[in-house]
């Protein structure tokens, strides 16, 4: 138990980087596209854009508590990264059986096909990295409902 | 836009993300070149947003205004947030942070080119 390896490594760094950077740009994307849809166009699918505004706020989150690093942010990161993979594993099921409901109007629609499928890939890569870097077992026994 | 000024945009970031990949795999941080051409991508990426604002001003109507709009807006963002977290700690994946923000940039410029289109 004394194996050195991922013991209080945070997610923000090395690797943990570049997740963030994808993570940004899919905050950005998502919210952005989520105002619009929402601004404009919302009585036309308020489910699909609500889903998407979702979509857009996990985003941000995950970048958020992904960026902080600290121990607080990992537990909310593991949250909004496990509802990231939900949501996209269920819309994107939805969406393919039952298109009318989700014309591509989500990012997560169709499992991302509209993003290259990195929608699909981002959360998997996120909980592995949150694995990775999860703090050693002793300290993390010791910190349990400790604070 | 400008079909010829999107498609430089376009190439100039391609040749960012390849060299943010290839410091990457080199396991080497972001050289000074590599900043300044970033910096440059910016630049051209900043000129043909105000270039497109100025046509919207004089009246061109694209097939969305807010999507269009936000697109002008958030793909100048991108490079200058990819800089500073790419500088802060600067390893081998600095690299490709910048090689995400200028493939977000060409993906972007692609997709304002589809929506350059006047309404109907």
């Amino acid at each position: 138990m004394t194996a050195t390896r991922g013991s209080a490594r945070r997610t923000n760094t090395g690797a943990g980087r570049a997740l963030v950077a994808v993570y940004g740009v899919f905050a950005l994307a998502a919210t952005a596209r989520a105002s619009v849809q929402l601004a404009t166009r919302f009585a036309e699918a308020p489910l699909a854009y609500l889903l998407s505004a979702a979509a857009g706020a996990i985003y941000i989150v995950a970048t958020v508590t992904l960026a902080r690093g600290s121990r607080t942010s990992r537990q909310v990161a593991w949250v909004a990264i496990v509802v990231e993979l939900v949501g996209v594993l269920t819309i994107g099921t939805l969406s393919l059986v039952d298109p009318a409901a989700f014309p591509r109007a989500t990012v997560w629609s169709l499992y991302g096909i509209g993003y290259g499928f990195v929608p699909l890939v981002l959360p998997v890569l996120g909980l592995i990295w949150l694995a990775r870097t999860r703090p050693a077992a002793p300290a993390r026994a010791h910190a349990t409902r400790s604070a | 836009m400008i079909p010829a000024l999107a498609y430089l945009v376009m190439a100039l970031a391609g040749v960012a993300v390849v060299w943010g990949l290839v410091t990457a795999v080199a396991d080497k941080p972001p050289g000074r070149a590599q900043l300044l051409f970033a910096a440059g991508v910016w630049l051209v990426t900043l000129t043909q947003s105000i270039i497109a604002a100025v046509q919207l001003g004089g009246g061109f109507q694209p097939e969305s205004l807010p999507t269009t709009v936000g697109y002008l807006i958030g793909i100048v963002l991108l490079i200058p947030l990819a800089w500073f977290w790419a500088n802060v700690e600067r390893t081998r994946f600095s690299g490709v942070v910048l090689a995400v923000a200028a493939l977000a940039v060409a993906a972007m410029t692609l997709r304002l080119l589809a929506l350059w289109t006047p309404a109907a």
